[in-house]
Order: C-alpha cells, then sequence, then structure tokens
C-alpha cells in the first residue's frame, strides 16, 4: 500500500512574513484517484498548490513522485514532472484561437514553422476520446466560460500530463457543465491519471471524490474516505464548527408591493433584433424573497441594470413604492429605497483602490452625517466604517483605512452586504450574494438576507446556485432567454424541474 | 499580541502611500540628476573642444544651477544666494505648476490630459485680448488684470470641454481629440491675431509678438518680491499658483466633488453604480483642467515683462507639455506639484547657466535636460517597485507568477488575521 502513491507532499510548511499559510501539511495522492482537497478561502490550498506547482518553494518538507524525492523550483519543473494545472481564473490568451492557445509553450515546428496540422489531429483525437467538445478555430473571447474550461483542461491532456489539478473548477459551471465535467474527471481516473480537485463545495466532492483531504487556517486537519463521511462531518472538519446545513426561516409575512415590473423589455447590446430581457412581469412585495433562477446569461444582468438604472429600459414600467422609476437617475432610485448588492464587486461594488473606509460610504458619503458644505467629514465616515466593520464581521489587515484591494474576496463582499443591508432601503436587490465564498461566509449571508426579509424588506435574489434558490425563496421565478418561464413554490418543485424551466425545454414542451 | 499590533502599526506609518511616493520622487530626481551629470562628463570626454576640467564645472552647475553667480574675475563659477536666478526660477515655475496642477486633476479623474498646451495657447489669447482692448484710461488696471485672468481661466476651461464632451458623450479618447484640438488652438491664435491690432508695431522688428500688456499698464503685483530676488522677473504669480495648487489639492482630498471625481477616476462602473454622474464628471474634470492651463498661461503673459509670439501654428508652447512631466514627477499630488514645477524651471535655469558659462551649446544642454526629466518621470516605476519589494525578495522567475504570488498571499493573510 505505502507504495502506490503517485505524489506525495510530506510534512510542507510555508510561511509568509508574519504569517504560516502551510503549518506541516501533508497531502498524498494514490494513483488514478480523485483526491478533493477542502478548505475555505484562505486556509491554504492555493499556497500548497503553488508548492506543488513550483510557484513557492517551502521552508519545510520534501515532495515525492513514486517514492522519489523530487524538487520543484518553477512551473516547467512541474509539467516535466506530469503535472498540470487548470487555474481558477483560466491562463488563457482572449486573441488567440483555441488551438493556438492549446499548443502554446508545447508548439511541435518544423524550422521555426508551427506545424499545427498534426498538432490538431493530436488534439482532435483527444477531444473525441473524452468527449471534450471545443471548437478549435475560434477564437477564446468567443466562446463560452465551459468550452474556455474544456481548452484548459486539452491543454494538460496534450501535454500528457499525469496529475491533474482542478482549482475551483465549478464556480463558473452551470449545472449541467458541472455534472459533464465530473464525468470526464471520472473517466480520466478510470484510464490511471491522478485527479486533485480543489473546491469548496461539499455536494461535488460526494459525488466524485475517494478521498478527501481537509485544511483549515494553513493546518493539516485529515484525509479521510468519502465513503466514511457525510457532509456534516466534512463541514464541521472544515469551518471547525457545526454548521447549519439549510437555512432555517419561518413563514413569510408579505405586506405590501415594493417593487412592480410590468412589461419591461431590455435591449441587448450584441444583438438588436433579440431583447436580452423581453416583457417580464412580475412583483416584489414587503417580507418576502423572491428568486430569479436561471443559467448565466439568460438576461438576469441586464434585467438588474435596468431595475437599478445602469442602463435604461426599452419598454415597459417599473416602479417602487408606487413610484414610477422607469426613467429615474440611479441616485434617486437608490434613495428612493433599492439596496443593490451586484453580480461583480470588483467591477461595481468597489472602488479598490479607495480605501475601505470611503468605500462604506460609496452611495451616501453626500449625506449630511458624511459632509458639511460640501467638504468631506472623516473623522464621521471613519466612525462609521468602524461600527459597520464591527457588526459586519469585516476582517482586514489595517481596518477602515485597509486599501480595499487587499483585502479578501470574502471580507470585499461582506462589506459591500453591510454596506448595502445598512442604507436600509425597503428593497434589497441581492445579485449573487455568496459567489466564491466558503460555507461558513454564505451561512452568516444567509441569516442576514432572512434576517431583513423578517424585517419586512422586499428581497430580489438573482443567483446561478439552485441550492441557495431553494433555501431562501419564497417564489422562485426562472428566467430563461429574457423570457419568464416560469413561478414556483419552492415548497413544491424540485431541482430537476427548475433545471428543465432553465434550459428552457419545458416552455418549448408546452409551445409545442 | 498587543505588542506585535503596535509594531506593526509603526511600520505601516511608514510604508504609508504618500511617504513612499515621496521616497519615490526624491529617488528619480536624484537619479535624474547624477544621469544628466554623468551624460555631461562624458561628453567632456568625447568633444574635443570641452575639456574634463570644463566637465567638472558642468557639473557643479547642474547640481547647483540656481545658486550660480557667473565667472569671477579669476576666471572659477562662484556660487551663492542668487537673486536673479532663484526669482526667474520663481517666475518660470509660475506658468508649468498651472499646467502641472491642470494634468494632475485630469489624472485623478482617470484622464490623460494630454491637450494643456492648446488649453494654454486659448487662455493666452484670452488674456492678451482682454488685457489689451480693455483701456486703461477707463478702468483701474487692477479690474483688467482680474478680468484677464479669469477670460484665460474661462477660455481654457473651455478648450477642455470640448474632448471631455467628446469624451463622455461619444466615447472618444480623450488623447486623440486633445491632440486635434491642440493643433486646432495653434492654428486658431494665429489667425486671430494676424492682422489684429494687438501686434506689437510699435517697437521695431517686433511685429511677430503682440505687444506686453504693461503697454497697457496691466502687470502683475510684484508684492515686494522683486526686493527679495533683486533683478529678476519674478511677481505675485507664483503666490496665486501656488494657492491654486492648495485649492486643488483641498478639492481633490477634502470634498465630495474630489471623492466623487476619484471614485469616477478609479473605476468609473462603481461610479455609476453609487449613482455619481460620470459623464457630467468627466466634463467638469475637463473644465477645471482646462482652466488651470489658461490660468496658467494668463498669469505668465500678465507679468508685463513677457511677450508672445504669435505664429504659434508650427509649434506648442511647451509650457503645456511641459505640464505632464511635472504631473508624473509629483506622483499628481498638487502640493507635489509645486516643487516639481520648481524642479523643472530650476533645470532649464541650470541648462542657461551652462550654455553661457561653460562651452555646452543650447543642443547638449537641452540633451542633458531631457535625460534628467526623463529619468525623473520615473518616480512611477520607482514607488510600484517599492509596493513589491518585499515579493522581489522571494527567488522569483517572473512578473506573472510574481502576481499570482501576491494575490495568493494577500488571501491567506487576510484569512488568518
Amino acid at each position: 500500500m505505502d507504495n502506490d502513491y503517485i505524489i506525495e507532499m510530506l510534512n510542507i510548511t510555508k510561511e509568509f512574513p508574519g504569517i504560516k499559510a502551510n503549518d506541516n501539511v501533508t497531502l498524498r495522492l494514490r494513483k488514478g484517484e480523485i483526491h478533493a482537497l477542502l478548505g475555505e478561502n484562505g486556509a491554504g490550498k492555493s499556497t500548497l498548490m503553488s508548492v506543488l506547482f513550483g510557484l513557492y518553494e517551502p521552508e519545510k518538507g520534501e515532495i515525492r513522485k513514486n517514492g522519489k524525492t523530487v524538487r520543484i523550483k518553477n512551473p516547467n519543473d512541474a509539467t516535466k514532472l506530469g503535472i498540470g494545472m487548470v487555474h481558477q481564473h483560466f491562463k488563457l490568451i482572449d486573441v488567440f484561437t483555441v488551438l493556438d492557445n492549446i499548443i502554446l509553450g508545447a508548439e511541435t515546428t518544423a524550422f521555426g514553422f508551427l506545424k499545427r496540422k498534426e498538432a490538431k489531429e493530436k488534439i482532435l483525437s483527444l477531444s473525441e476520446k473524452y468527449g471534450l467538445k471545443v471548437a478549435l478555430d475560434d477564437r477564446v473571447e468567443n466562446i463560452s466560460v465551459g468550452m474556455q474550461q474544456r481548452t484548459e483542461i486539452l491543454k494538460m491532456l496534450y501535454r500528457e500530463n499525469e496529475i491533474l489539478i482542478f482549482d475551483e473548477p465549478t464556480a463558473v459551471l452551470t449545472h449541467g457543465e458541472t455534472l459533464e465535467l465530473m464525468n470526464t474527471m471520472r473517466s480520466f481516473a478510470a484510464e490511471g491519471k491522478t485527479i486533485l480537485f480543489i473546491t469548496h463545495k461539499l455536494d461535488e466532492i460526494m459525488a466524485v471524490s475517494s478521498r478527501v483531504t481537509v485544511m483549515r487556517k494553513g493546518k493539516y486537519i485529515g484525509t479521510v474516505n468519502t465513503k466514511d463521511v457525510d457532509k456534516h462531518i466534512l463541514s464541521e472538519m472544515m469551518v471547525g464548527r457545526p454548521v447549519q446545513m439549510t437555512v432555517n426561516k419561518s413563514e413569510a409575512k408579505v405586506g405590501k408591493t415594493v417593487l412592480e415590473v410590468s412589461n419591461l423589455t431590455v435591449a441587448s447590446e450584441l444583438n438588436k433584433n433579440k431583447p436580452s430581457v423581453n416583457n417580464v412581469s412580475f412583483s416584489v412585495k414587503e417580507g418576502e424573497i423572491v428568486s430569479i433562477a436561471g443559467i448565466d446569461g439568460n438576461g438576469q444582468t441586464e434585467l438588474v441594470y435596468a431595475l437599478t438604472g445602469l442602463t435604461g429600459a426599452k419598454s415597459g414600467k417599473i416602479s417602487l413604492l408606487g413610484e414610477d422609476i422607469t426613467h429615474a437617475s440611479v441616485r434617486h432610485r437608490n434613495e428612493l429605497g433599492i439596496a443593490h448588492i451586484p453580480e461583480d464587486r470588483h467591477k461595481h461594488g468597489l472602488v479598490l483602490d479607495f480605501t475601505l473606509q470611503d468605500n462604506c460610504v460609496l452611495l451616501t458619503y453626500f449625506k449630511n452625517e458624511f459632509q458639511g458644505k460640501g467638504f468631506i467629514k472623516k473623522e464621521s465616515i471613519r466612525e462609521y466604517a468602524e461600527s459597520l466593520i464591527e457588526r459586519y464581521d469585516v476582517r482586514s489587515g489595517e481596518g477602515a483605512s485597509t486599501i480595499t484591494r487587499s483585502m479578501s474576496g470574502g471580507n470585499q463582499q461582506k462589506a459591500i452586504i453591510g454596506r448595502e443591508i445598512d442604507r436600509d432601503k425597503a428593497l434589497i436587490i441581492a445579485v449573487q450574494p455568496t459567489r466564491g465564498l466558503d460555507v461558513g461566509a454564505i451561512e452568516n449571508i444567509h441569516s442576514a438576507l432572512i434576517k431583513e426579509r423578517d424585517k419586512g424588506k422586499a428581497i430580489l435574489l438573482v443567483s446561478l446556485e439552485l441550492d441557495e434558490v431553494m433555501n431562501l425563496s419564497d417564489r422562485i421565478l426562472v428566467i430563461h432567454e429574457g423570457v419568464i418561464g416560469g413561478e414556483f413554490d419552492p415548497k413544491k418543485t424540485t431541482v430537476a424541474e427548475l433545471g428543465l424551466y432553465m434550459a428552457g425545454e419545458k416552455e418549448k414542451r408546452n409551445a409545442e | 499580541m498587543q505588542n506585535k499590533k503596535l509594531f506593526s502599526k509603526g511600520r505601516n506609518l511608514l510604508q504609508k502611500d504618500s511617504a513612499k511616493s515621496l521616497l519615490a520622487s526624491l529617488l528619480s530626481v536624484l537619479i535624474g540628476i547624477f544621469a544628466g551629470a554623468l551624460l555631461v562628463l562624458i561628453i567632456a570626454v568625447f568633444d574635443k573642444d570641452i575639456t574634463i576640467g570644463h566637465g567638472f564645472e558642468a557639473v557643479k552647475l547642474i547640481f547647483f544651477g540656481v545658486l550660480s553667480k557667473g565667472r569671477a574675475e579669476s576666471g572659477e563659477i562662484l556660487f551663492g544666494f542668487s537673486g536673479v536666478n532663484i526669482g526667474n526660477m520663481l517666475f518660470r515655475a509660475t506658468p508649468i505648476i498651472m499646467t502641472g496642477l491642470s494634468v494632475s486633476f485630469a489624472f485623478k479623474s482617470g484622464l490623460f490630459n494630454i491637450g494643456a498646451p492648446g488649453q494654454y495657447l486659448i487662455g493666452t489669447a484670452a488674456t492678451l485680448i482682454t488685457a489689451l482692448s480693455i483701456p486703461s484710461t477707463l478702468v483701474p488696471p487692477v479690474i483688467i488684470w482680474i478680468l484677464a485672468f479669469l477670460s484665460g481661466m474661462l477660455f481654457g476651461a473651455l478648450w477642455g470641454v470640448i474632448p471631455g464632451v467628446f469624451r463622455a458623450y461619444l466615447g472618444i479618447n480623450e488623447v486623440l481629440s486633445s491632440i486635434m484640438t491642440n493643433w486646432i488652438a495653434a492654428n486658431l491664435v494665429t489667425w486671430v491675431f494676424e492682422n489684429s491690432p494687438f501686434r506689437n508695431g510699435a517697437e521695431s522688428g517686433k511685429v511677430g509678438y503682440i505687444m506686453k500688456t504693461s503697454a497697457n499698464s496691466v502687470t502683475t503685483a510684484k508684492l515686494g518680491l522683486d526686493r527679495i530676488f533683486e533683478g529678476s522677473q519674478v511677481n505675485a504669480g507664483i503666490i496665486v499658483s501656488c494657492l491654486a495648487a492648495v485649492v486643488i489639492y483641498v478639492i481633490i482630498s477634502k470634498t465630495t466633488l474630489g471623492f466623487e471625481l476619484k471614485a469616477c477616476g478609479n473605476n468609473r462602473l462603481a461610479a455609476e453604480y453609487a449613482g455619481i454622474k460620470g459623464k457630467n464628471r468627466i466634463v467638469l474634470a475637463m473644465a477645471v483642467a482646462g482652466g488651470l492651463a489658461g490660468g496658467g498661461a494668463a498669469l505668465y503673459y500678465l507679468s508685463g515683462n513677457t511677450e508672445f509670439f504669435w505664429s504659434t501654428y508650427q509649434s506648442l508652447p511647451t509650457e503645456g507639455f511641459n505640464g505632464i512631466p511635472v504631473a508624473l514627477l509629483a506622483l499628481s499630488n498638487p502640493l507635489g506639484v509645486i516643487f516639481s514645477g520648481c524642479f523643472m524651471s530650476a533645470l532649464s535655469i541650470a541648462g542657461q547657466q551652462l550654455k553661457n558659462f561653460t562651452a555646452y551649446n543650447e543642443n547638449i544642454t537641452s540633451i542633458v535636460i531631457a535625460v534628467i526629466v526623463y529619468l525623473s518621470a520615473f518616480s512611477l516605476i520607482l514607488r510600484n517597485l517599492f509596493s513589491k519589494r518585499k515579493l522581489r525578495q522571494e527567488k522569483s522567475t517572473s512578473f506573472p507568477v510574481n502576481l499570482a504570488k501576491r494575490e495568493i498571499e494577500a488571501e491567506e493573510r487576510q484569512a488568518q488575521e
């Protein structure tokens, strides 16, 4: 048994000034297994993988391959040892074709000219063998995220890597694509390739992995066989305390209508003939959470932009608290009653080079509390930011004066959520509020949203995560190609049924 | 634990952005000056007309040009307090502090105002026309001065608004449209003054110039500065430009307007999300930037002893372009612009000394100054280097690797705090 480990990382310790990112961590991979590496954001998973991939050299510990000690000083060494990695943020060149991206760095040439034809044949046979469909001649900028990931996987296969690292691969995928990816991983494993699967999604671990290694705060917690554990045990190992998996919530006490959308149509930037939001009508009332469920890119983003005023509506009417806001400015909507937790915290939610305290007042800096005669009251902003930081447990290096860019994603998100909830507006539009966050943080955000609901806030939740939608919602609206295909009661529907509507299958069948 | 926190707080203070910026600017100035001095010596070695002795004299002038008092009878160059040089340094710094502020202000709002030369020219024309066409027999010169200064600012602002509107409402890059408006200004000003009564026909051979504003008794007050810096052209303009720097500093760092502009400059989408009217702010920022450049022109030409060569269609005013290195060197800090503006004008004084008192001719002098300015503008790179210093201690291979490491490190650090 001892010798069937293909890769062993033994007692790895890696320190950064002031912190131990990896403290005596051991990870052993068996040949042909799917091994999950589980841990919250910042548990040290990425550092450990960077050590394996040659980005860092550890202070202590050793790495063995097939029992022999190896030194991995840079990514090239890793490649030579057959280690390949699909990074969470893909490392592809947008303006190159899929083919060129795959062969980049491992080109076969004759007299300095690329032998594309040969490479193409090899890639085609690989993609056929594993069912990894890609359009080899399309530029990466024009293909879907799922196909970009398949391109990354083909890159590893093209280089004949035998140890494949997937860093949070499902964060960007739809439900269907995730299932597909898991099948691909299984077929790799069946062939004897070793897979290391980094994630914090427990369902996926239970579905696909054979063993799990858990890390917490840089420390090694343990390695277990997946079949011996369940989600509760794993989450407790990861977080260090029992975690509530489903949200407890009382019956919704629905009040007056807060948001009323009627026949809203939003033009598409790309396609003039097909609007991205098409004749949509719905309402959100006090004390309820209404979810918009759908696969990414079906008009959710555009719908939210139109509601919040970031783009204009083509036709239809939006009213908030009885006032027609279809053509109102963003500021007016915000002040009247919209709190907006945006989809992309870096794009819209924060000015990354501002301090945390300035970001805390990004939507309220002009209020009399924070300014007098046009002059910023720095002290009041600081006091306010400190209370917000305290109440929403936002952690950062230098408190209120931390540059926001240097904070971790989870804490940036907490700051946004705290800011928006604290503005105390009648409607909260939360778009993917837990994207990329770990279980503990998700739990907090979910309970915060429920609490606001119980206070009588109207909440519109837009999410790609069906679990989240099922857990939180009082009503679910499914959007497909800009059209709301149906309304569901989460207690009376299933993930499978929602999935059908999300894929547009159900509508088609109805039409036929 | 408590101690550790305190310690790290102290260290953070040292690592504060402003301290880093100041250090970066000072260092790059030094690097620039040393490179200039080295170049002067190299030229001395290769040019047969220049001896090494001259070379060392020139190096001294590059370091202490503003303190040069010319050659003594014994032949050596004397140094000491020179009212003429320091006064002239302040006088020449006046317009470039203003254009430096113009570029900095736009920069803070996320815009690159390469249109300062055009705004400066239009400001010049507006100032001169106002100052020369209101008869000082009817209106007190002080009032004319103020009107002329304001019209310089106003027209500069209008000239800045044009690329601002193009950028905000049509999405046209302000660099492109500013380059166009620069040359439109250059030709427009020539056209306006051609055959105009403002040309200096009174003095022979001066018809290529516009009359000095002193011809209409309009001159900037000296406020005693001419007594401190005897024999120089200095006037109260330097005080006005320093005040402008303070005002701009206050606007950027203390007001809600500054908050909005910085938000737009750093992340326009987030600013719009926050309900800030991004388009409106772009136009406003360009208007202020243009007004500052126009104001710089007004301060320069209202001195009463400067003349304007009106055939501007051939070249754009260097005061406009110099705003860019001045702003870069100050890392867009409005108060820093006062010092970087003085540094730039001190260099031009040093160049003049070099030309007057040594065998170095005008061309060599220009090259040396260009090298100093060029290297000085590296302060941005230096500051970034300071921020990454910790990472460079790691044995690292390449830039993207460093970047990836930085991300990981930040994340781990946060999580464990």
